[in-house]
């Protein structure tokens, strides 16, 4: 019996419940959200007609669908630095053979994660309180209390502590990729440095950071990925306030639909699928390429 | 020398006690909330209660909408995931055994619907066309499928590692294909699928969106949605929605406590081995 001839025998049957529960509800709606996304598909309509690229248009000339665009951008880059940055800073520090108690910190850091964001969000609009909000307790307490401020409902400021509260949820799952990543760097290369005497900065810039780079793709793309796609943690903050101060594309896409406007809410997804595909892609191919095969 | 190392050991110590105490302290503001009456727990103190009541916890406990919430989520989360995780093995054993056409395309689709993002108003029409939004049947299935992905890529990475020549063996000895699967092939899948178990159900049990969209009979709301009512419903007593989140995170603290190890393990475990 040739090879070839054996694996024909694997049964396809096999694939059929994925093909038809994927195929039904995520291919599906994603092949026609191209249609709706081309009509005029709202709540009082009964007949839907096809209208070309007005939605898209419409969105684009809107000047709180830009400010959502930006917001969202602003968002998701800025978290994924900000909880790469600290999570590689905390793996290298919980990384530290001699360090007692790692496990446990690590097991502390790591905590937010498994809790249900809506349940982060409503604990943070109490942390950000601005009269009785332990942040501002705690700046005044230790005589910053110039640095108080009303932390959600100052337009400046809103989006930034958003942005705070998703790091301080996500940085420990960067951190823990970190970690397994620098596990696996094998011990001889930092002997050998040693040996050639490069100091602790040179060996961070000549072997952690280049050996790292595959955890810092994965890590990078996934957090891109994950924050653009922000919808419950902003809805419980802020809802998008005060004015669109921290609007994001999925909770435009939640207000369109709560108006009734579906063309116009679908249209705005795709926007959103694109500006994913635009940004993960072209990062993930650019951080592969500079990975070193270990 | 010994001293200089001494030192420095002390103040990375340190330097990890204060990055805990930025984490645990949300969780402490609503631990000790949870036990204070209506003006104190207003003022967000960090300070044990001065008079300690139950009284928040006797209002959550005696909601039925607590106790539905509860029952709504793990009926979801257990169905999904026994689904996801036979769907996937099925999927995952064909896509790596046979290398076939259908499997390969299968696994693009599949990949693209890691980075897409769902488009929910025509999920949403689709699901009320065919009567199925609105019910248990309808977020189940909307869970195996967004959950599928990465499920079989996991298991599909995990198939490499098992040897073809058992397969051999067994069709020589006569045994049909679903038997093969069933006896021999979901034992050894056996680590991977606790790791799928582990990432499907955290990401169901704390998901928000699909409920919200797809589910709009207060009684079959999972319990992060009721989260979600009840907090508009008594913004103003902060110590009750603080005894109503203890008792949500609850069951998850526990698991995380004793399975800490395991846990943090799986929901890397795909993202490490990219």
């Amino acid at each position: 019996m040739t090879i070839s001839s054996q694996r024909s025998r694997y049964p396809n049957w096999f694939l059929l419940p994925t093909i038809l529960v994927f195929g039904f509800l995520f291919v599906i709606p994603t092949l026609t959200s191209f249609y709706y996304s081309l009509t005029d598909w709202n709540i009082n309509r009964r007949v839907i007609t096809f209208i070309g690229f007005d939605n898209f248009i419409e969105l684009f000339s809107d000047i709180k669908f830009r400010a959502t665009l930006s917001n969202t951008l602003t968002y998701a880059f800025s978290v994924t630095f900000t909880r790469n940055f600290l999570g590689l800073f905390l793996a290298i520090l919980l990384n530290i053979a001699t360090l007692r108690g790692k496990n446990l910190f690590r097991t502390i850091i790591f905590l937010p994660y498994v809790i249900a964001p809506v349940v982060i969000g409503y604990l943070f609009t109490a942390i950000y309180n601005p009269s009785q909000g332990i942040l501002n307790q705690g700046l005044r307490t230790i005589g910053l209390g110039f640095l108080a401020k009303d932390w959600l409902n100052d337009p400046n400021i809103a989006l930034f502590s958003t942005i705070m509260t998703d790091v301080w949820r996500t940085t420990g799952f960067s951190m823990v990729i970190y970690l397994a990543g620098l596990q696996a760097i094998p011990q001889e290369l930092y002997e050998s440095a040693a040996i050639d005497g490069a100091n602790g900065m040179r060996r961070l810039a000549h072997i952690t950071l280049p050996l790292l780079a595959p955890s810092i793709t994965i890590n990078v793309v996934l957090a891109l990925i994950g924050t653009m796609k922000v919808f419950v943690m902003i809805l419980v903050l802020t809802n998008g306030g005060p004015g669109y101060a921290t609007e994001v594309m999925n909770t435009y896409i939640m207000s369109t639909f709560s108006l009734g406007l579906y063309g116009s809410g679908t249209a705005a997804n795709i926007i959103l699928s694109l500006l994913i595909i635009t940004i993960g892609l072209p990062v993930l191919l650019l951080l592969r390429r500079r990975e070193v095969e270990l | 020398m010994t001293a200089q190392r001494h030192l420095q050991h002390t103040l990375l110590i340190l330097l990890c006690i204060i990055l805990s105490a930025i984490i645990l302290t949300p969780f402490l503001m609503m631990l000790v909330n949870s036990f204070k009456d209506v003006r104190e727990s207003a003022l967000f103190k960090l300070s044990p209660p001065s008079n300690p009541t139950l009284e928040n916890y006797i209002t959550v406990l005696s909601k039925p909408y607590f106790w539905r919430g509860l029952r709504n989520s793990l009926i979801i989360t257990t169905f999904a995931t026994v689904f996801v995780n036979l769907f996937a093995s099925m999927s995952a054993f064909i896509i790596q055994r046979k290398e076939g056409k259908l499997g390969k395309i299968l696994y693009f689709a599949l990949f693209a619907g890691i980075i897409v993002p769902i488009s929910i108003i025509p999920t949403i029409q689709l699901m009320m066309q065919t009567k199925i939004h609105n019910t248990y049947i309808g977020i189940i299935l909307f869970y195996v499928a967004i959950n599928l992905p990465f499920s079989v890529f996991l298991l599909a990475g995990f198939m490499k590692t098992v040897p073809r020549e058992i397969d051999e063996a067994a069709v020589i000895e006569g045994c049909s294909y679903p038997r093969l699967f069933m006896l021999l092939i979901i034992p050894l899948l056996r680590t991977p699928i606790v790791t799928s178990t582990i990432v499907t159900v955290t990401a169901i049990w704390n998901d928000f969106t699909a409920p919200f969209y797809l589910i709009s009979d207060s009684k079959k709301w999972p319990i992060v949605i009721s989260v979600y009512n009840f907090v508009s419903q008594y913004y103003t007593n902060w110590g009750t929605v603080f005894a109503f989140m203890m008792m949500v995170i609850l069951p998850v603290l526990v698991v995380y406590a004793l399975l800490q190890k395991h846990i943090i393990a799986s929901l890397t475990t795909g993202a490490v081995k990219g």
